[in-house]
Formats: structure tokens, C-alpha cells, sequence
């Protein structure tokens, strides 16, 4: 999929993430923040990353602000945040499909 | 509890004024220039946490002391960042308390600049000013004497020329900085190339866009928008302060500047620098301005003149590049711009 514009998903409360995602150069850049890094860190980017290319998404700059969301939680605010940069967040979205 | 943030219109006088008297509790004082402002109230109408934007900027940030450790300012802050969002900003820059600073680390600023105990600067990106300043080094070669200067060039005067020229002979090099902000009626890049073309033949100037450091309307907003002597001299103080730090990186060891008997913004920005400067172990170094006929040159009156549809007086104030353009084709649309202003926003306040 391909990113056209930014767009935000998510909030900056407690237990939840903000997701910004921004047009890219033909990589993924991800700017993490998190208010459990050092516990998560790691398995927080592979849940971001592996949602990004579940949605075949290759080229785009996201930034996400961690506040302690559950990885449940993260795969919603990105998938969302992607369907909102393309336009297609009032579509019939795929759920089951690439949503999974 | 449940709360929502609620938009406050700008015209909206009776909510405005209960924000400033809510900031105020919190030792804040409500910034003259406000693109959106929003709030949370309480079940009896009580403002108990706000906040604003400006351009690429967020600020009057502030929770009630009753209300703090609730998550308000996290709601404040997503509400504002999506507004942002909405308008195209990611970049985004905010002023805040120190106290502050820690909380809004959290929700993934990071600070810039710290001014007097008094005021943070942070940005969104982790490494924003560290890659803005490399990406600067980068373009530089490695010299010895290194000067600066920041000029607005709107447009580009035989004052400012004799200013570059200078210190480019006093220097092995010099950084140009143009103001990157598109404020008045010249666009950005009209200034810089009309720079770039009477500079062309100093081999040791470099020109570069300020960027969003350096006078911009995220570090400075009073030096384009009339605003409160306060107010002006702790964005300058901030301004000096950032560019001192991206002096040390570059090793710039002078910052030149044109004497400033019109503009009171600029002469107070001049006088927080020669404060300021030689602290860092800068040289502030003044020349004075360049006279043409007993009248001192200065890029207000080349704009007061185009506004009068005297383009022939400008000869005589400007290099043949910036009259070129100006004559040329490609100048009549600005000219319009200009003859259309007032004279009273065509002047530097």
C-alpha cells in the first residue's frame, strides 16, 4: 500500500500509542518512542514493523509515542493510521483479509 | 471521570478570557498569536487544562494543580497533535515550564534549548537538531576563521552586500544564513537565489537556508509578528541560545550583523546577542550601515519605494541582480504584492 499523505492514529493517554505515518523514501523509518523501552522495546518494533508489511506498506516514516499499549492495541493504531493515509479508512475495509 | 477536550474559538471572548486567567494562575502568560486553542472543563464549567497552537508550534500548555496525574495533558496533547497532523505539521516544536519537560518527554518530545530555568524549547524528532546540524557541517568545508550571519534579505541590498563582503575578507569562511520562513510579501526563494546570485563572486561565502532553528516562527514568532517587549527579548534569548549551540558544532567563532537604527525588534535582538555572544566565546561584530547620499540603506525603504511604483530609486540601493528581478518579469508579481500592503506592514516593526 501505498502512504499519500500523513495521517494520525491513536492518543498520547495511558495504555494507548500515536501512531503518525508519513509519505517515506523507499524504506520504512521508525521513530519509537516508548514509556516501557527497555522492557518492550524490541517486541513493540517487530509488532510495528510486522503490521507494516502485512499491509505491504515498504516506503513510509512513522513515528510512534508508546504509552504502555498492548500489542493488540498497536496493530489497530497502525493499521488504521495506513488506511487513514491512503484514503481508505471509509471504505469496506478488509477485515479478516490483510486486517487480520 | 470522563472528560473531553473541547475546541475554544478565538472569538469566543468570554472562554478566551477564562484561559488567560487560568494560564495566568499557572504563571503563564496567553500568547499574543494563537492559530487554536482547546480545553478541558469540569462538571461546572471550570477550565482545568488548555492548550494552543501556532504554526508548526504547540503552547499555553497547562493542567489544573488539582487535576494533575489524571492523564489531562495527554488528551490535550493528542487532540493538538492531531489538529496538527491535520494541517500537514509533523515537524512540530513547543514551548513549555521546566517542571513540564519530563511529562512531555513521555509523550515524545525532546528538548532543544533551555532558557534562564524559565522555558524549554522541545521537538518531535529525536535527532532533529542533532541531523540539522550535521547535515550543515556536511556542506562545510574545514576552515579556520569561521563567521556567520542571519540575514532576512527582503531583498537583498547593497548593505547587505557590503556586510558579506566584510566579513568575507576578515574571514577564511562565511555561513549565509537566509530566513527560510515565508512571512512577508517576497517568498523565500526569490531572497535566497536574488542572495545567491550577488554572492556568487565571494568565493568564501556559503549560503544556506536558515532552517527551522534559526529565527523561524517555531524559535522567534515576535521577530514577524508585532508582540510584547517581554516576550521579544526571551525569543531572542532562546534564538541566541540555539544558535550558540549550533555555532559550537560548526566551529563559528563571529556572528556579523548590520547596525540597526529602524527596526526595534531587530535592535533588540541585536543587543540580547551582544549580551549573549561573547559568553559562548563568540565575537559579536557590528558594521556600521552602508550610506548612499546621506540616507542609510536598508531593505525597508527598497520595499517602501516599490510600494510608491519607484522602481528607478531602488537602483541605486540594490545590486543589478535584485533591480533585474525586480524589473523583470518575474518581479511584477511581487511588486503588485507590495503596492498593495500598507506602508505601515511593509516597515520592520
Amino acid at each position: 500500500m501505498e502512504i499519500n499523505h500523513i495521517a494520525v492514529a491513536g492518543t498520547l493517554e495511558s495504555s494507548d500509542a500515536m501512531v503518525t505515518i508519513e509519505p517515506g523514501y523507499g524504506n520504512i523509518e521508525l521513530e519509537l518512542s516508548s514509556s516501557v523501552m527497555n522492557q518492550y522495546g524490541r517486541q513493540i518494533k517487530e509488532t510495528i514493523l510486522q503490521t507494516l508489511s502485512r499491509l505491504n506498506v515498504h516506503s513510509a516514516k512513522v513515528t510512534v509515542v508508546d504509552k504502555g499499549a498492548l500489542d493488540c492495541t498497536l496493530k489497530a493504531r497502525v493499521e488504521c493510521a495506513v488506511y487513514r493515509s491512503c484514503d481508505m479508512s471509509n471504505e469496506n475495509l478488509p477485515w479478516g483479509g490483510i486486517i487480520q | 471521570m470522563e472528560y473531553t477536550v473541547i475546541p475554544i474559538s478565538v472569538n469566543d471572548k468570554g472562554h478566551i478570557k477564562q484561559v488567560e486567567t487560568f494560564l495566568h494562575k499557572e504563571g503563564i502568560l496567553r500568547d499574543t498569536h494563537i492559530d487554536y486553542t482547546c480545553g478541558i472543563y469540569d462538571e461546572q464549567d471550570n477550565l482545568i487544562a488548555t492548550g494552543s497552537a501556532f504554526g508548526n508550534t504547540l503552547r499555553c500548555l497547562a493542567v489544573s494543580e488539582l487535576y494533575q496525574g489524571e492523564g489531562l495533558m495527554g488528551q490535550i496533547m493528542s487532540h493538538l497533535m492531531e489538529y496538527q497532523a491535520l494541517h500537514g505539521q509533523t515537524h512540530i516544536f513547543l514551548y513549555t515550564k521546566p517542571k513540564m519537560s519530563a511529562l512531555l518527554q513521555s509523550m515524545g518530545f525532546y528538548t532543544i534549548s533551555m532558557v534562564e530555568q524559565k522555558l524549554v524549547f522541545m521537538e518531535n524528532r529525536r535527532c532533529g537538531f542533532e541531523n540539522f546540524c550535521k547535515d550543515l557541517k556536511s556542506k562545510m568545508p574545514n576552515e579556520k576563521n569561521v563567521a556567520a550571519i542571519v540575514m532576512n534579505a527582503n531583498p537583498f541590498t547593497y548593505g547587505h552586500l557590503h556586510l558579506v563582503e566584510q566579513a568575507a575578507k576578515e574571514n577564511d569562511a562565511v555561513h549565509l544564513f537566509v530566513l527560510s520562513e515565508n512571512y512577508g510579501p517576497i517568498p523565500f526563494n526569490v531572497r535566497y537565489q536574488l542572495v545567491k546570485e550577488a554572492t556568487a563572486n565571494i568565493s568564501n561565502v556559503y549560503v544556506h537556508p536558515s532552517g527551522p532553528y534559526m529565527i523561524s516562527t517555531a524559535t522567534f514568532p515576535s521577530y514577524f509578528l508585532k508582540d510584547k517587549k517581554n516576550t521579544i527579548i526571551t525569543q531572542a534569548r532562546l534564538d541566541v541560545d540555539i544558535f550558540c549551540k549550533i555555532s559550537q558544532i560548526l566551529n563559528i567563532q563571529k556572528r556579523y550583523v548590520g547596525e540597526e537604527p529602524f527596526s526595534t525588534v531587530t535592535a533588540m535582538y541585536n543587543n540580547v546577542m551582544a549580551q549573549m555572544l561573547p559568553k559562548f566565546g563568540i565575537d559579536f561584530v557590528i558594521i556600521p550601515r552602508k550610506k548612499y547620499e546621506e540616507h542609510q540603506i536598508s531593505a525597508s525603504a527598497v520595499r517602501l519605494a516599490i510600494h510608491n511604483d519607484k522602481l528607478n530609486d531602488i537602483k541605486s540601493l540594490v545590486p543589478p541582480t535584485t533591480y533585474e528581478f525586480f524589473a523583470g518579469s518575474q518581479g511584477i508579481q511581487i511588486c503588485e504584492r507590495l503596492k498593495r500592503m500598507t506602508p505601515n506592514n511593509i516597515i520592520h516593526y
